[in-house]
């Protein structure tokens, strides 16, 4: 006899959980759906009709500053990615390998403000970004995120579970630190580096009130701050905001059909990896 | 051979200065000038003791807002739990279309609450889907939309933070159920146990850890809520939160970042002790090594 344990029979089980995916992802199917529609009414009978336009899209390009968000979004991502793929690594090595007295209390400092909420700090990070002359240019965007709390005890985990005989062998071949540190190393971190990345590039994307409160210029807004921006305008319609709302969320969409295992296991990894 | 103690201090140097710089003199700074009526375009600045703290207990805008705060931790944080819980037991067990299911689950948690927060801006306007289905079931939703009403707006935007929420706590509750060992269900069963019982004296108590856990996480991150409210509603109809009032006082209008820089304290210490449970259930079950 096969023993089911607990749960709803097939079909029920399909039915219910068909109905909760379609409402996790009916918002996004409505704004895909509003972004290549012609302007005018956006009405449910105009939804369901068969015309499909790309103009919304081609006008923010045209007649936005879409594109600077874009790049802005995606320049300062990829920077700010880099400099915690190399940052939290060379910490979170230093905190694995080096029990040093100023090592200690550095994990100190990375517990203590992992665990402190960012958003009390906007308006120090406000005034520190004006007389430091950070504020409304790239520096904002980037300096203050090049390495996370989160990412170093990622990674230092991550390095605490790789024997040290492979460094020592490598010290006995005469390998300088560096060539330790980033070709014996580094190469064996990239499983936690790659979680790392995605994790830190998905926040830079998403992020909203941090760009927005360091920056003022149209030519440093990223694409979320943009986004929010274009919300008060009265010439811009739904049709075009869906469209910009579409170009936030398909790229991250990709990268997450693409790399899903990763993603979830760096999710996991934060909360309860025993 | 270099010196090895230099070595390792270089190495753990960005994130000596991140801290030092972006981290511990902002903290720091903001404390002291929340003991002044520190302004922007403000020649100087005077004392004014506790004067700021007192003044906030006395603000209607503050005392709202962090009822605001507290009525949308208390309210989202047991529906989000509840339902991802659910949802987790129901995608946990091995059926065709499982992985569908997760990842269609958990896609709302990774796009941008700005996108967000525009859709569910135009689902819930007047005339919107959410209305349309409020009329289906014989209720009467609000003349001008969810969000221009007091009444609606603020369980509006908590609705929407369990929606988006719920498929992140998702996959953390199904890495909690697969640390459950198996053998603890045979053992159940070879004894009779109905799947019931097996569920509320295996599943519930072997969850608890990460249910808590995810319980922390997620009031230290509701307590911050903001963008979704300076999306949707700039603040109105009652739906002001803790940060959306910092932002307010100390970065529009008048600048007032002595005062702001008080009401951010303020939610920091409440945050704090939260942050201390989390850190006390950390240590229980990761024996950090020091």
């Amino acid at each position: 006899m096969v023993v089911r344990r607990g749960g709803l029979p097939a079909v029920g089980r399909y039915v219910v959980l068909s109905a909760v995916l379609a409402g996790m992802l009916f918002p996004f199917v409505w704004m895909l759906r509003v972004s290549l529609l012609p302007t005018g009414s956006i009405a449910a009978e105009n939804l369901l009709s068969s015309t499909f336009t790309l103009t919304n899209f081609l006008d923010l390009f045209a007649q936005t500053n879409m594109g600077i968000y874009l790049i802005n979004s995606l320049a300062t991502g990829i920077i700010t990615t880099l400099g915690n793929i190399l940052f939290c690594f060379t910490v979170a090595y230093t905190l694995a390998r080096y029990r040093t007295i100023t090592n200690r209390l550095l994990f100190v400092s990375v517990i203590v403000i992992l665990m402190i909420p960012a958003h009390i700090v906007i308006i120090p990070l406000y005034i520190l970004c004006v007389k430091g002359g950070m504020y409304d240019n790239y520096w904002a965007l980037i300096l203050p995120w090049l390495v996370n709390p989160i990412g170093i005890f990622l990674v230092k985990q991550y390095i605490e579970t790789i024997p040290t005989s492979m460094e020592e062998a490598a010290r006995i071949d005469g390998a300088g630190e560096l060539t330790i540190l980033f070709r014996v190393m580094m190469p064996m971190c990239k499983p936690a580096l790659a979680v790392l990345a995605i994790q830190v590039f998905f926040t830079h994307w998403n992020s909203f009130l941090f760009p927005y409160i360091l920056t003022q210029s149209e030519s440093v807004r990223t694409l979320p701050v943009g986004l929010a921006m274009f919300q008060g305008h009265q010439a811009i319609d739904w049709q075009h905001l869906m469209a910009g709302s579409t170009i936030a969320v398909v790229p991250v969409l990709i990268v997450f059909v693409i790399l899903q295992r990763r993603i979830v296991s760096g999710i996991t990894a934060g909360a309860i990896k025993q | 051979m270099p010196n090895r103690k230099l070595v390792s201090f270089l190495y753990g140097l960005p994130w000596l200065l991140t801290f030092v710089i972006f981290w511990a003199f902002p903290l720091l700074y903001s404390f002291v000038i929340g003991f002044t009526d520190y302004r922007l375009l403000q020649r100087g600045y005077s004392w004014v003791g506790w004067g700021n703290y007192v003044a906030l207990f006395h603000d209607p805008a503050f005392l709202s807002a962090l009822k605001n705060t507290f009525i949308f931790v208390i309210g989202t944080i047991p529906a989000t739990t509840v339902i991802s819980l659910l949802l987790a037991l129901m995608v946990n067990r091995r059926f065709r279309g499982r992985g569908l299911f997760r990842a269609g689950y958990f896609v709302p948690s990774i796009t941008s609450m700005v996108v967000v927060a525009l859709v569910f801006t135009h689902l819930f306007s007047r005339g919107g889907y959410v209305a349309m289905l409020a009329q289906m079931v014989g209720l009467t939703p609000p003349a001008n939309g969810f969000l221009y009403d007091s009444g609606t707006a603020l369980a509006s935007i908590m609705a929407m933070d369990v929606w988006m929420a719920v498929g992140y706590y998702m996959l953390i509750f199904l890495a909690g159920l697969k640390s459950i060992p198996d053998e603890l269900y045979e053992a159940a069963e070879i004894n009779g146990a109905s799947s019931l019982r097996q569920f509320v004296s295996i599943t519930l108590p072997l969850l608890k850890p990460v249910t808590l856990f995810i319980i922390v996480i997620n009031s230290i991150k509701s307590f911050q809520v903001f963008t979704e409210i300076f999306v949707m509603t700039r603040g109105k109809f009652d739906t002001s939160s803790a940060v959306y009032f910092v932002y307010e006082k100390g970065l529009t209008t008048r600048y007032d970042f002595g005062y702001a820089s008080a009401a951010a304290y303020l939610l920091f210490v409440i945050i704090g002790l939260l942050s201390l449970a989390q850190f006390a259930l950390f240590r229980q079950r990761k024996k950090l090594s020091w």
